[in-house]
């Protein structure tokens, strides 16, 4: 894309986009880093990821300080527009992904104790490697405008809310069956739907960056039934 | 937004311009432009410098008569009659299709007078009762009555810029014009008094078919619901001015809107 | 050591002085330069070669001036104190004669004495002449030495030689504009006096009011008092610079302007504009000639045709018309810078209305240029009524104060002319009233001027 006449609007907008690429690459790290830690029962790893969502956070504040100024000062048009617009809510989008990988870490401890035992938590690394790569791609798709990318996200929503469910059913299934885990189910149930949460916001995020590089609206996508209520 | 896209072609323009030319002498300055003007929506023609954007405006009232080398090819009607045929009177085309300028240019005579200027040449007025009310009429209309009323023999010249300007609307207005063009009309004012032509715009709409042309991005994106943007002498993109300003079809008018033209 | 001679050698010396000051300066201020400091130089070194040079030619040149003036008196003053000079007569007109042939031959002017006298002189005169010369050069040269040797020690890097060079530059400029000021100031002076010394002899309320103009007969011994009338000289300037001359100069030169504007295509304008001009290049004189020999008998042939009395061949209206003729590119051109000046705005501003071309011209532009135009009309009747030669040759001398444009008339620019050709006394009312016509003629010119610039600046103000 050609530069602008103000080249200070082309810095400001590569900033904006910067800032974007790093809280994307420390929410995705976040997940991963999550997961491992549920794996892994890292107690440590768990607390390093509750400590670096605040930098998520700041990168937030610092985008939406940005934006604002965009707009006073550039009087941003079309697809310059669309671009900040796009930025202002995928930071805050991204800044609730961090929160859910945040929340996963938060919970690790709480279901330390037999977490062996329950068998369901082996499908919670693929689900929560399928949403990482979900975000990650999103953010791709925004760094490149790339609408199609953006597209695959959407699609991919999908993978996630079929793992939940399959997840949800086992979990019922083994809370039924032995009673006594049914503390630490739940706690592994609201990590389930943690993830899923964090695919939908990826989905939003490639709606946003969908609209920002073609400046269309996505069509209303057909959700699958969901099994149970939204918590 | 499709929808909108459709309602862009009105089901009856007031103006129409087919395949438009112009040419000053060897130069051509519009290369074949079509687009339709309608009543209900003020059309902002926007573009750089020399795009032809003006030159364009000013063929829709024949105002490049006075200009001796230029020429110009096509067909451009009002309410569906040729303005550019031989049984159209210029005189009577310039009542109905007003215009204003750049600069404010109030004739060096009374605010009054000034008013007065278009309805004595066309006879509009029988008697000086007749007059005063088109006079106070026509400067209500441009949102300049109550600031005048008092000085109306006043000379046109003494008041701020940007009350010249309404004094210019309103003297387009005296003679009952059905299209009024500007040409940049507040490229020669301050915000406040460039917000109240703006505003001024935004009240006359639906009584007369306006088009504006401006350097003002913002200004074409504030007062109008249809934007045409030229480049060099064509014309690139015609439509909604929302789409226009969040999502431009053509490159061109993208990078100029979003400055990155040149 | 004569003048051309030490003139040369001056401007030699200025020349040196420039070049080896610009030298010096250059070298110095390379030097300084090395150390750096931004403030340590200040002005070009051609500008501290222009400095020296001043420094140098000035002094001595003034004291040229000074000494070409004294020096003759000097010379005079040595020669009488010659022991030759005992033997002058004391009678001051014999002797100044005699001074004078000897002055003369000694100068080389003059190859022999008619006067013996004036030959035991030159010998003196001829000494006395070179002393002064030379002193006079080598005080010149002593001077511009000096001068040019002090401006020389200030030569310093950071020495501001380019203000004082400006600012001499600004005397200079402004001594010449002082120069056309004063002499403006000294004919308005002689005129005063002249004319001062003509109302002391008459009544300057019967000058300005009177109804008879008859200076022959005061000339010729019959009292001053009621001969000085000039009314019908004012009438007759009036008449024919005021009246008929505008008549015909106004709506032309109008109608061209509007026309050359408004309506010629630049091809025309470009052609005809120059034309017209050509017209305010005709020398007067031919217009006087044309007017006298070509139109005043052919409007006389017209008026006896059509039965109108007192026609004369040298009538107000022949003058006029002509006049009128040359004065059409004067207001035409006047009218063309107005009316130009009113905005094109303002003319897209009417015809967007729907007005026509002519109601534009009509109720727009004329009316915006009204002011510049009446100060245009103004500034041409100013013009008119100075103007002599046309009014000499063709408006006659009689002094009628009548309405008939085909009788003669004469105007105050005539009389002054015929006034003081021929043999005068310089000391006679006659003589002297001219100096008053002239006053009053400047008087009312000054008043038209000021009046028409004001209207003309004032408008241009209201477009700027």
């Amino acid at each position: 894309m050609a530069e602008h006449t103000i080249k200070a609007f082309d810095d400001e907008i590569d900033r904006l986009r910067g800032l974007i690429a790093e809280m994307g690459g420390r929410a995705e790290a976040a997940i991963e880093n999550a997961m491992l830690a549920l794996q892994r029962h890292d107690k440590v790893l768990a607390a390093e990821v509750v400590a670096d969502d605040r930098r998520i956070d700041a990168i937030e504040a610092e985008v939406e300080k940005l934006v604002v100024e965009v707009i006073a000062l550039r009087a941003p048009m079309a697809n310059d527009l669309r671009d900040v617009i796009a930025a202002l809510k995928i930071v805050s989008v991204v800044e609730r992904i961090g929160d859910y990988a945040k929340n996963i870490a938060k919970r690790v401890p709480l279901v330390a104790t037999n977490s062996r035992t329950v068998e369901p938590i082996s499908l919670l690394p693929s689900m929560g490697q399928v949403a990482g790569e979900m975000v990650h791609d999103v953010l791709n798709a925004y760094a490149a405008r790339d609408a199609d990318l953006a597209l695959a996200v959407v699609e991919r929503d999908t993978v996630v809310d079929d793992f939940y469910n399959s997840v949800f059913r086992t979990l019922v299934t083994y809370m039924v069956e032995n009673p006594k885990t049914i503390s630490e189910c739940a706690h592994l149930l609201f990590i389930a739907k943690n993830i899923e949460r964090i695919g939908d916001h990826a989905t939003n995020v490639a709606e946003m960056v969908y609209y920002a590089a073609t400046g269309k609206t996505l069509p209303e996508r057909e959700r699958g039934p969901d099994i149970q209520m939204e918590d | 937004m499709t929808d909108e896209q459709k309602s862009l072609a009105p089901a009856n323009p007031k103006m129409t311009a087919r395949d438009v030319k112009v040419f000053y002498g060897p130069k051509q300055a519009i290369k074949g432009v079509s687009i339709d003007v309608d009543m209900d929506n003020v059309t902002a023609f926007i573009g750089p410098s020399g795009c032809g954007k003006s030159t364009f405006l000013r063929t829709l009232n024949r105002m490049n008569d006075t200009v001796a080398s230029a020429r110009v090819e096509g067909t451009i009607t009002l309410d569906g009659e040729d303005i550019y045929a031989p049984s159209m009177d210029v005189v009577q085309l310039r009542a109905r299709v007003g215009m204003v300028f750049q600069k404010p240019n109030p004739f060096p005579k009374s605010i009054y007078e000034n008013i007065a200027y278009g309805p004595r040449i066309h006879g509009l007025a029988a008697s000086k009762a007749d007059m005063d009310v088109i006079v106070e009429k026509s400067l209500r209309r441009a949102g300049l009555w109550e600031e005048v009323k008092d000085r109306l023999q006043d000379s046109g010249t003494a008041l701020s810029g940007g009350q010249q300007q309404r004094l210019c609307i309103g003297r387009a207005i005296a003679v009952e014009p059905e299209v009024i063009l500007m040409d940049e009309p507040c490229s020669a004012l301050d915000p406040i008094a460039t917000a109240k032509i703006e505003e001024l715009i935004h009240e006359l709409r639906g009584r007369y078919a306006i088009v504006i042309v401006t350097h003002n991005m913002q200004q074409a994106a504030r007062v109008s619901q249809r934007t045409a943007f030229f480049h060099l002498g064509e014309l690139v993109e015609y439509g909604v001015t929302s789409d226009i300003f969040t999502n431009p079809k053509a490159e061109r008018t993208k990078d100029y809107i979003t400055g990155r033209y040149g | 050591m004569t003048g051309p001679a030490i003139i040369l050698l001056l401007a030699g010396l200025g020349a040196i002085a420039w070049v080896s000051a610009r030298a010096r300066a250059m070298r110095l201020q390379t030097a300084a330069r090395a150390t750096g400091r931004r403030d340590a130089v200040h002005s070009l070194p051609g500008y501290h070669g222009w400095y020296v040079a001043l420094w140098t030619l000035i002094p001595a040149g003034i004291f040229l001036a000074v000494w070409a003036n004294i020096a003759p008196g000097l010379v005079t003053q040595s020669v009488l104190a010659d022991p030759a000079a005992q033997a002058l007569p004391a009678d001051g007109f014999a002797r100044s004669a005699i001074l004078g042939e000897a002055r003369a031959i000694a100068s080389g002017l003059q190859a022999g004495a008619f006067n013996p006298a004036s030959q035991a002189l030159v010998e003196p005169y001829r000494t006395a002449i070179s002393e002064y010369g030379i002193a006079g050069a080598a005080l010149a040269l002593i001077l511009a030495f000096a001068g040019g040797a002090y401006a020389f020690t200030r030569i310093r890097p950071d020495f501001r030689a380019r203000t004082r060079v400006e600012r001499l530059v600004m005397m200079a400029l402004l001594l010449a504009s002082l120069l056309a000021i004063v002499t403006t100031l000294g004919i308005v002076a002689s005129l005063l006096w002249e004319s001062f010394r003509f109302f002391s002899m008459v009544n300057p309320i019967d000058f300005l009011f009177g109804f008879k103009w008859s200076p022959q007969s005061a000339a010729m011994g019959y009292g001053n008092d009621d001969a000085f009338g000039a009314i019908p000289l004012f009438w007759g300037t009036i008449f024919i610079g005021a009246i008929i001359a505008m008549i015909v100069a106004i709506p032309l030169g109008l109608m061209s302007a509007v026309y050359l504007t408004q309506y010629a295509s630049p091809a025309v304008r470009k052609w005809m504009k120059p034309l017209l001009e050509v017209l305010a290049g005709v020398p007067t004189v031919v217009y006087g000639y044309f007017a006298a020999l070509t139109v005043a008998p052919a409007l006389r042939d017209f008026a006896v045709a059509i039965g109108i009395q007192g026609a004369s061949s040298e009538s107000a209206l022949a003058a006029g018309l002509v006049m009128g003729v040359m004065i059409i590119p004067f207001v035409s051109s006047m009218a063309d810078d107005s009316i130009a000046a009113v905005p094109q705005s303002m003319r897209d501003g009417s015809l967007a209305m729907g007005a026509t071309t002519s109601e534009t011209i009509k109720r727009v532009l004329v009316p915006a240029a009204l002011p510049g135009v009446v100060g245009g009309v103004l500034l041409a009747v100013s013009r008119a009524i100075g103007e002599t030669m046309i009014v000499v040759m063709a408006a006659g001398l009689a002094a009628n104060l009548t309405l008939n444009p085909f009788a003669s008339v004469t105007t105050v620019t005539t009389q002054i002319v015929q006034l003081l050709t021929g043999d005068q006394e310089f000391d006679s009312a006659k003589t002297l009233a001219a100096f008053a016509l002239g006053l009053v003629l400047f008087v009312v010119t000054l008043l038209l001027n000021i009046v028409a610039l004001r209207v003309v600046k004032k408008y241009r103000e209201a477009y700027e």
